[in-house]
């Protein structure tokens, strides 16, 4: 599903500059579930940002579904993005001023979902999250947990082929990192597949693989399964 | 996708309230002036274009050289409509307006008003609509009239006034053969009754002269005919007319179309140049000032709590949304914004009409029932939206996803940002004002000081009408022994106008080029300079009742023995309008016109010309009161049948700096609204600057810093911007009010003082506005402040 092929990525400020990216080459396969480990600064989050098209590549190849993606404008990545990418971050990233089901709806608006199906879609998505008695509050009425649990509602809506997960329960205790987690080994198994950064030995262990990285660069990878 | 933006943006609105109440204030408020602007513009702007016709009215207009320079003016012979309408094929109809004041009489009820005596096609060539009556023969024959609507109902209530007679001047008998529809708000014409001009011929005031323009010609050209062609063959109509008359003229018509006459009224050159459309314009400009720096406030606020929703922006852009869609989102929303601060201009509009039309002296409304007013709205609120919202909804729909997603994001501090110069530009123009408005209500306090040249306390003056003229010499005399007055003079015109002027006047040692020089004239039987308390400075008064060849006599002012270059005036011998005046007196300059101008040339002839005014000083003996009662006593005695009005000098000269006072308080009140708008706009910067230091002022706390370092801090930044916005303002509103005063001879020069003040003032108001911050920031409690990171 993903290829990516001697990827570069360099920030540059006036004095600094910082390589993210070097030379980094990996392979996720359709249906995977993938952890990214690593310690801070070592490329784990602009590789996800890369790999959501959020951010574009320097150098090198980035081939999704068999299409090289590396050089597309921003109107092609939003395009393809918003058919094939959920993301589900550390901060839950929930619109305040929106509603848990507004929320999540948010991605069907986007890909042009007709009202009543967008109805069907959110109501089924919420329940699988359990949190349908909630539906009609704001983000800030929820626990961190809850939260989250809606953020990957919405990562899901729109039955996305990937989900990128950055760091999803660093922000949560044990109880509701487990649920998170688990609801995301859940999605792995009905065929979604997962790329997800964390800093959690614990959750890694819930992938099939996990890359390490160290200064742009995959030092070693670990088949769990 | 709509449903979804305008739940956002309405919970957003009310999530903010503060923010939302200043951007939807000011915006209401900079719209609501605009709003006011356009209103009088586009009144000033739609004169008599509303006559069917308008495209083929054309007003006739001389231009001729006097005292070396070339005029143009719209005051032509009585004999010149009659003469283009028999002689030239291109002239449809031609049709003139005289204005008149009678005293119009309905069994008891008597009303002094002001009407026309004009040509029968005056119905059909403009669109007066009728109420009743028929246009073509509604001013066919001499002792019919045609009223306003408003006029029939102050003479016969709410009786029909048509077949009704009213009395003009005690004398004639008139039937009431039409009723007009209300003139609207935006015509020149203004009457309140239309008399047949055979009338005018009947009383002995028509006349076939060519040298006499006192009248308004308006020709109608028939379809295709060109104004160039035309204006080419009417050219030298009056010259012609006067070829070996004796009284050759050098005078030339020329056309102008009726519908630029308003705005095209200051002739330069020979040529209408401008006029009112100056004033349009400038008011235009002030118009687009004030709705931008409305807009500024929203632009500036909306970037400044970019922060706040840059988290938005980053989770709509992953989900899908491309930047075409947030754009579009952002300008919904302050679309949005500007379609309720358009609901509250309106209200503050329609609030406020009857105190601005006061202020600006018109009749303005909004007329729902025009679709043109909602396209208008509609249009109005899409621009605010677009102007407010583009740079906001571009700025913010550029936010990078991958740096907001983090939430480390943070808005740049770069040296020179687009908001800083939005606020500069905001004070900019705000301190231009304030500098206008001083420098105007000096210009005036200037003009209001300079020595008028006579005394104008206790003078007053009435009009000549009725029975006045003949019982004169018995008012004059028991004005002063019935201790009403000390003084009574007979004049041309009330002191503070002229009404005639005239040339081709030859005296000792004139050339031919003096011919050329206009003279004002004015008149008098007796005791004008006792009256009025002009100083005599060499010769005597005029006095009938003590000089029998007096009726021939004149009195000159300084200006005109200097122009005339008379070493010994008093004794000299003036030929003015076909008669030998004898010069008896010099006066000092007295200013009769602007008292922004130089005093013109001015020659006060003797009874052998015309009265229309009698001026009287109170005697200080009494009270006020007490000789306006005396006096109307005797007016009344000898004029029972017209109502008495009595005119203060000094009310009517005050009249002369209206314009000005106008143009002064409309100058301040703009000031004042662009500084409160821009206030709140500061206000708002101050807020958010205190929010997104929270963590920079705990700190410094922490470290030491005291309140009033901190405020200073937090104040520098704005007061900066203030500073740069008055080095800015200072050329521009320099530049405007150096070429302002150069348009009037007796001007202030441009003080540096008033720039500095200006400063001063502006920095205040800046300071206050954001210290209430800057202090609430400083004195919060650093261990709250830094808990929030």
């Amino acid at each position: 599903m993903i290829k990516i092929t001697e990827l570069e990525k360099v920030y540059r400020t006036e004095e600094v500059e910082t390589v993210a990216l070097n030379k980094l080459s990996i392979e996720v396969k359709e249906g995977e579930f993938v952890a990214v480990m690593g310690p801070s600064g070592c490329g784990k989050s602009t590789l996800l940002n890369i790999l959501g098209m959020l951010d574009d590549p320097d150098d090198g190849s980035f081939v999704f579904n068999g299409i090289e993606v590396a050089h597309f404008n921003e109107r092609k990545r939003a395009d393809l993005r918003k058919n094939n990418i959920g993301f589900v971050f550390q901060s839950f990233n929930l619109i305040d001023e929106l509603t848990v089901f507004e929320n999540v709806e948010l991605p069907l608006i986007y890909t042009g979902v007709k009202t009543a199906e967008r109805k069907k879609r959110v109501e089924e998505v919420l329940d699988k999250v359990q949190i349908m008695h909630r539906r009609n509050h704001y983000p800030q009425q929820l626990s961190g947990g809850q939260q989250q649990r809606v953020a990957v509602a919405r990562a899901v809506v729109n039955h996305p082929k990937l989900i990128l997960a950055d760091e999803p329960t660093g922000n949560l205790d044990s109880n509701n990192g487990n649920e998170v987690m688990q609801l995301l080994t859940e999605l792995n198994e009905q065929g979604t597949t997962i790329v997800m950064v964390t800093h959690s030995e614990h959750d890694a262990r819930y992938s099939h693989r996990i890359i390490r990285m160290l200064d742009g660069q995959t030092v070693t990878e670990n088949i769990l399964i | 996708m709509f449903n979804n933006y305008f739940k956002i943006a309405f919970r957003n609105l009310w999530k903010n309230k503060a923010f939302s109440f200043i951007n939807i204030a000011g915006l209401a408020v900079g719209m609501a002036s605009a709003i006011l602007i356009l209103l009088w513009i586009q009144n000033e702007m739609s004169h008599d274009h509303f006559h069917e016709k308008a495209d083929r009215i054309y007003t006739l207009n001389n231009r001729d050289k006097f005292n070396g320079d070339l005029w143009a003016w719209s005051w032509t012979p009585k004999i010149l409509g009659p003469t283009v309408k028999q002689d030239y094929p291109e002239v449809e109809d031609a049709v003139r307006t005289n204005n008149g004041t009678f005293l119009l009489s309905v069994g008891d009820k008597h009303l002094n008003a002001q009407g026309y005596f004009t040509d029968t096609g005056f119905l059909s060539m403009f669109s007066f609509p009728l109420v009743n009556g028929n246009i073509s023969t509604a001013l066919n024959s001499i002792n019919k009239i045609v009223i306003t609507q408003e006029f029939s109902k102050k003479l016969f209530g709410n009786d029909n006034a048509m077949g009704k007679m009213i009395k003009i001047d005690s004398t004639d008998n008139f039937t009431v053969s039409g009723v007009l529809k209300d003139l609207p708000n935006n015509t020149k014409f203004d009457f309140e009754y239309l008399l047949p001009w055979s009338y005018m011929s009947k009383i002995g005031y028509d006349d076939s002269s060519w040298g006499n323009n006192s009248v308004q010609t308006y020709v109608l050209l028939k379809n295709n005919v060109s104004q160039k062609t035309f204006d080419a063959k009417i050219r030298n109509i009056t010259i012609d007319h006067t070829k070996n008359t004796g009284d050759q003229s050098t005078t030339q018509v020329f056309t102008q179309k009726l519908s630029d006459q308003w705005l095209y009224s200051k002739s330069e050159n020979g040529q209408y140049v401008g006029g009112r459309i100056e004033t349009v314009k400038l008011f235009a400009i002030i118009a687009a000032f004030i709705l931008l720096i409305a807009c500024i406030n929203f632009m500036n606020l909306s970037t400044a709590r970019s922060e706040k929703r840059a988290k938005e922006v980053g989770i709509r852009k992953a989900v899908g949304a491309q930047k075409r869609l947030l754009v579009i989102q952002f300008i919904g929303e302050s679309i949005i914004l500007a379609f309720i601060a358009f609901i509250l201009a309106v209200l503050v509009v329609e609030l406020s009409l009857p105190g601005f039309n006061d202020l600006v002296d018109k009749k303005l409304y909004i007329d729902w029932s025009n679709v043109s007013y909602w396209l208008f709205a509609i249009g109005f609120i899409l621009f605010t939206g677009v102007l407010a919202g583009s740079y906001p909804a571009f700025y913010l729909s550029s936010y990078k996803p991958v740096k907001v997603l983090k939430g480390t994001f943070k808005a740049g501090q770069a040296l020179i940002t687009p908001r800083k110069v939005l606020v500069v530009l905001q004070f900019t123009f705000a301190i231009a004002l304030i500098i206008c408005t001083i420098i105007v209500e000096r210009q005036i306090q200037y003009a209001e000081s300079r020595d008028s040249g006579y005394v104008r306390d206790k003078l007053v003056y009435t009009f000549i009408q009725g029975d006045v003229s003949k019982h004169y010499d018995l008012i004059r005399n028991e004005l002063i022994a019935g201790g009403a007055a000390v003084s009574v003079t007979k004049s041309m015109s009330p002191i503070t106008q002229r009404y005639s002027d005239g040339w081709g006047w030859s005296w000792p040692g004139a050339t031919e080029d003096d011919k050329k020089t206009d003279f004002v004239r004015m008149a008098s039987d007796a005791d004008f300079a006792k009256t009025l308390g002009v100083e005599i400075l060499q010769g005597r008064d005029i006095d009938i009742y003590k000089y029998s060849t007096d009726s021939t006599a004149m009195m000159l002012n300084q200006s005109a023995v200097k122009i005339m270059r008379l070493k010994n005036p008093v004794g000299a011998v003036v030929e003015a309008d076909g008669r030998q005046w004898h010069v008896v007196g010099v006066v000092k300059d007295f200013i009769y016109e602007s008292p922004y101008e130089k005093v013109e040339q001015l020659a006060i002839f003797g009874p052998k010309s015309w009265f229309t005014t009698i001026h009287f000083k109170l005697n200080p003996a009494n009270s006020t009161q007490k000789d306006l009662q005396l006096a109307e006593t005797v007016f009344k005695k000898y004029n029972p049948q017209y109502p008495v009005t009595f005119n203060f000098a000094d009310e009517s000269y005050a009249l002369k700096f209206e314009e000005e006072k106008r143009t002064g308080t409309l100058a301040a009140l703009f000031a004042g609204l662009t500084i409160f708008i821009s206030c709140l706009g500061l206000f708002g910067l101050a807020t958010y600057m205190a929010e997104n230091r929270i963590k920079e002022i705990g700190v410094r706390k922490v470290l030491g810093a005291s309140v009033i370092g901190i405020t200073s801090l937090l104040s520098k930044d704005f007061l900066k911007l203030v500073i740069i916005s008055l080095l800015v303002a200072t050329p521009i509103a320099w530049w405007a009010m150096y070429t302002w005063l150069k348009t009037y001879t007796y001007h202030i020069p441009v003080e540096w003082w008033v720039f500095v003040l200006a400063g001063l003032l502006s920095i205040a108001i800046a300071l206050l506005t954001v210290s209430y911050q800057s202090i609430k920031a400083a004195i919060a409690n650093p261990a709250k402040s830094l808990r929030t990171e």
